[in-house]
């Protein structure tokens, strides 16, 4: 009896292994083919490869004894954590606000959290730079002022707070929701405080989730490359950008090399102790959400004021300033004339076609990453290693990767397959991280009691997990869309005239001079940013953003 | 392999296509140092047969890396005939060097934002030495010589003008005097520059932009908003050039040597004017009207190969090391 029961249980557990190395062999070869050996190949030429013939620089040592390379890791880090204390100061009552509070327009401004995540990061940096810059909208008053953000840290960091808040505050709205009113109103019952049943109710509940928003925006912003490239300037930029610059420019592969590695291992740390955070916080919930309630009263009334208004400040008024000028360029200038060049529909139509194949592909990918994942539960160890491998591409310095491409696939460089896996790598993080939470939050039961009823593995992924996930594969999806029609990154491989892509075109059009190219970069900005709204709007539908199923 | 500011006209392109029997596939690599950067990292598997967009400043670094392949001497072909710009100092009447066939040159000069000065009722600079003074505090803006070909480009006219160390403690005193330093030619121009909305009246650019200025104006002007500032010092000749590359098949070499002579034909060195607003190495060709806004200097800086070889990579850590550290 004991030795059958055992021998039962043993190949349960084999099985189950087997499922976890199909999930994961596609994800991972993936990743390794096109992400861990081109970055491993890079720094190998970089620390032990023969010196490249052709003049690099003389090295100047290691950059820990560099002052100029001391300084740039030390305010990489220092720009990071202040555009979270920011993002989650600011981010947390916006998205009390939008979760909480019943209002015109809110359906609205809960979509246009995604505006900044779509906008191409230069047209964004001349947006902020329309705002805040010396002759800005508001920039022009504030110099007049004495008060000029030219030359300062804080461009950068309105730069950053203009795409990462938003995201904070998606999560923040995720995590509100989960909170059960049941549990709320007995708080307040047995006579807390709305305070204190909020930090010990409330705060725990949505804690994860900032954190793993959070997470995101200090990768984001420690190995940001476009923002700072542009808006910080000669003495603000971040490391990425010292990267590109030792790499592409001056060919010392040493430098560059040990400074990635030491990027390397920073944020690949701060990426496993975030999946080990998210991972002993998740719980699975199934709650009643608190209901909204209308803006009334003083306090409630200036507080939904303030928070909108911060929000219009910080993350519409760039984009308003950039329609502004896109709006002057059509009447004014001459920005119908791109609507009727043949370059520009092209663009649009590549820039559709190699957004759905990589689409097609960071799902599949992202999928199959995140049901790898739950399925290795089992395996603590293993589990945490594999959640932490999905930020990898985001981790990961997009220059060191573009140049480690391009010496060990040379001859596909300028092939379409590799660029749309390119898009791909860079957006499946997107849809594994979405789906892995919405796994973790899902009660084990509706699976098991399916299953119990007859049904087979493939069957009740199909039948019960995928149709209770869907909403937040949509909204990974959403991103993952969002995020490639706009990338920037990928620009660093080479491309070849007849892909043209929008926002190639746009970097085109503003290497250029003459007011005709400006308009013409300024009309395609806002065409991009319809576009992608477009996209964002039809993959993640009308309805109400991740309903979670209640019971009980 | 072009960089990524290489346009012609398609029908053109179409057509040498068509007379040659060749299929021609180009490849962008981004700015011109990062394109050659890209063809000496991949050089054990070339991705290209022929590159076109070397210009004299990073020719040393092209010939020390080895990837060019000589040129063909044929009775008549482009390495025959003289040209108007020649690759470096060594070049006989052909302007060949190594190989780089010159296709075209421009000059990297100051540009003026013409209504700013007007306004302000300010006198132009008449030398890079006033233009260090309290009067023009804050005023230029310069692409990095690190990260843009422009900048580099101007760099080396300031040592060539200058000499070494005067031109060093010229930068010494710009920094002083609220210089402002940006990644590229585009950030500079499009928003530094105070005719794009930046605070800059003084940029680094090329002789050809006031030109282009007029040919993408919005109500066809006749003046250009903008002018080329000519000082001693500051105008260096910037000379882009085509080249095959090593590890072409024959076949491929001989459609690359088809592709180099289509560069120089007649109809590609008139149509790159306004395309790529450099002017053509080819004698003979006309100019384009609009290119009355785009007087050549009389006066621009040189620096000979031997010094760019010698010196480029010590200037460039000088100044990285004076400006910005």
């Amino acid at each position: 009896m004991m030795s059958t029961r055992f021998s039962a249980k043993a190949n349960a557990l084999s099985r189950q292994r087997h499922t976890v190395l199909w999930l994961a062999a596609g994800p991972a070869l993936f990743a390794l083919a096109l992400l861990v050996w081109p970055v491993a190949r890079l720094l190998w030429q970089g620390l032990w490869g023969e010196p490249l013939a052709g003049l690099p620089l003389d090295d100047t040592g290691p950059w820990w004894l560099d002052g100029h390379l001391q300084w740039r890791v030390g305010w990489t880090l220092v720009q990071a954590l202040l555009t979270c204390v920011l993002c989650l100061v600011l981010g947390l009552p916006m998205a009390w606000v939008l979760a909480r509070l019943e209002f015109k327009g809110r359906m609205a401004w809960q979509r246009a959290l995604m505006l900044p995540f779509v906008v191409p990061t230069l047209v964004a940096a001349l947006g902020i730079l329309a705002l805040w810059g010396p002759r800005g909208v508001l920039g022009a008053p504030l110099a007049q002022a004495g008060w000029t953000l030219e030359g300062s840290p804080w461009l950068l960091l309105l730069g950053n707070l203009f795409f990462n808040l938003s995201l904070v505050v998606r999560a923040g709205m995720d995590g509100l929701a989960q909170v059960s009113a049941q549990r709320v109103a007995v708080a307040r019952t047995l006579g807390a405080t709305p305070w204190r049943a909020f930090w010990r109710v409330e705060w725990p509940v949505i804690a994860p989730w900032l954190a793993s928003a959070l997470c995101l925006v200090f990768l984001y912003c420690f190995t940001g490359f476009g923002l700072a490239l542009v808006l910080g300037g000669q003495r603000w930029a971040t490391v990425e950008v010292e990267i590109y610059t030792l790499i592409a420019h001056e060919l010392a592969l040493a430098q560059a090399a040990s400074l990635a590695v030491a990027m390397l291992a920073l944020t690949g740390g701060m990426a496993w102790a975030y999946a080990w955070v998210e991972r002993s916080l998740a719980s699975p919930a199934r709650i009643t959400p608190v209901p909204r309630r209308p803006v009334r009263g003083l306090a409630i009334w200036s507080g939904w004021a303030l928070a909108l208004g911060a929000w219009l400040l910080l993350c519409g008024a760039p984009l308003l300033a950039l329609l502004l000028q896109a709006a002057q360029a059509v009447g004014f200038g001459q920005g119908w004339e791109v609507l009727r060049e043949d370059d520009t529909w092209r663009a649009v139509g590549n820039t559709l076609r190699f957004s759905a194949l990589a689409l097609a592909l960071a799902t599949a990918l992202g999928v199959l990453h995140a049901l790898a994942g739950q399925a290795m539960r089992r395996w603590a160890p293993a589990a945490l290693a594999w959640r932490a491998s999905a930020y990898a591409p985001l981790v990961v310095s997009p220059v060191a990767l573009a140049f480690g491409l391009l010496l060990l696939y040379p001859q596909w460089l300028a092939s379409w397959p590799l660029l749309v896996a390119a898009y791909a790598l860079l957006a499946y993080p997107f849809v594994a991280k979405a789906l892995t939470a919405a796994l973790d939050a899902l009660p084990d039961q509706y699976a098991q009691a399916a299953a119990s009823l007859g049904a087979g593995p493939v069957r009740v992924l199909w039948r019960v997990t995928l149709p209770l996930v869907a909403p937040a594969l949509r909204r990974g999806m959403a991103f993952a869309a969002a995020t490639m029609l706009g990338e920037f990154a990928v620009s660093l491989l080479l491309s070849r005239p007849e892909w043209l892509t929008l926002s190639t075109l746009i970097y085109q059009r503003l290497g250029r001079p003459g007011s005709a190219n400006l308009d013409a970069a300024l009309v395609l900005s806002a065409g991009l940013m319809a576009l992608a709204l477009l996209a964002f709007w039809l993959i993640e539908g009308r309805g109400e953003p991740r309903r979670v199923p209640h019971q009980d | 392999m072009t960089h990524s500011s290489f346009d012609l006209p398609k029908p053109l392109l179409a057509r040498f296509e068509q007379e040659a029997d060749v299929k021609l596939q180009l490849i962008q690599g981004g700015d011109a140092g990062e394109m050659l950067n890209k063809l000496i990292l991949s050089q054990a598997a070339p991705v290209a047969d022929v590159v076109y967009g070397i210009d004299n400043t990073l020719l040393p670094r092209a010939v020390a890396s080895g990837i060019l392949a000589p040129f063909p001497q044929a009775a008549g072909s482009v390495a025959q005939r003289p040209t108007l710009a020649r690759m470096a100092d060594t070049a006989g009447p052909d302007g060949v060097v190594a190989g780089l066939v010159p296709i075209n040159y421009g000059y990297v000069n100051l540009n003026i934002d013409k209504a700013w000065f007007a306004q302000k009722g300010l006198a132009l600079p008449k030398s890079l030495q006033e233009l260090s003074n309290p009067t023009y505090r804050g005023l230029l803006v310069v692409p990095n010589p690190a990260t843009s070909s422009p900048g580099q480009a101007f760099m080396l006219a300031t040592v060539a003008g200058l000499g070494e160390q005067a031109a060093f403690d010229w930068w010494a005193r710009m920094r002083a005097n609220g210089l402002k330093v940006v990644k590229g030619w585009s950030e500079a121009y499009y928003t530094e520059f105070s005719r794009n909305g930046g605070s800059r009246p003084i940029v680094v650019s090329y002789a050809t932009s006031p030109a282009a200025e007029v040919f993408y104006s919005k109500e066809k002007i006749s003046a250009p908003p903008t002018a080329n500032v000519f000082l001693p010092g500051a105008v260096f000749r910037q000379v882009e050039g085509a080249a095959l590359l090593k590890g072409a098949s024959p076949a491929a070499q001989a459609a690359g040597v088809k592709f180099i002579e289509f560069l120089r034909s007649p109809a590609v060195q008139q149509a790159l004017q306004t395309r790529l607003w450099m002017y053509p190495a080819e004698s003979g060709v006309a100019r384009d009207a609009v290119f009355q806004h785009a007087q050549e200097p009389t006066q621009f800086e040189a620096v000979s190969l031997q010094a760019l070889t010698a010196q480029s990579g010590s200037w460039q850590r000088r100044w990285t090391q004076v400006v910005l550290k």
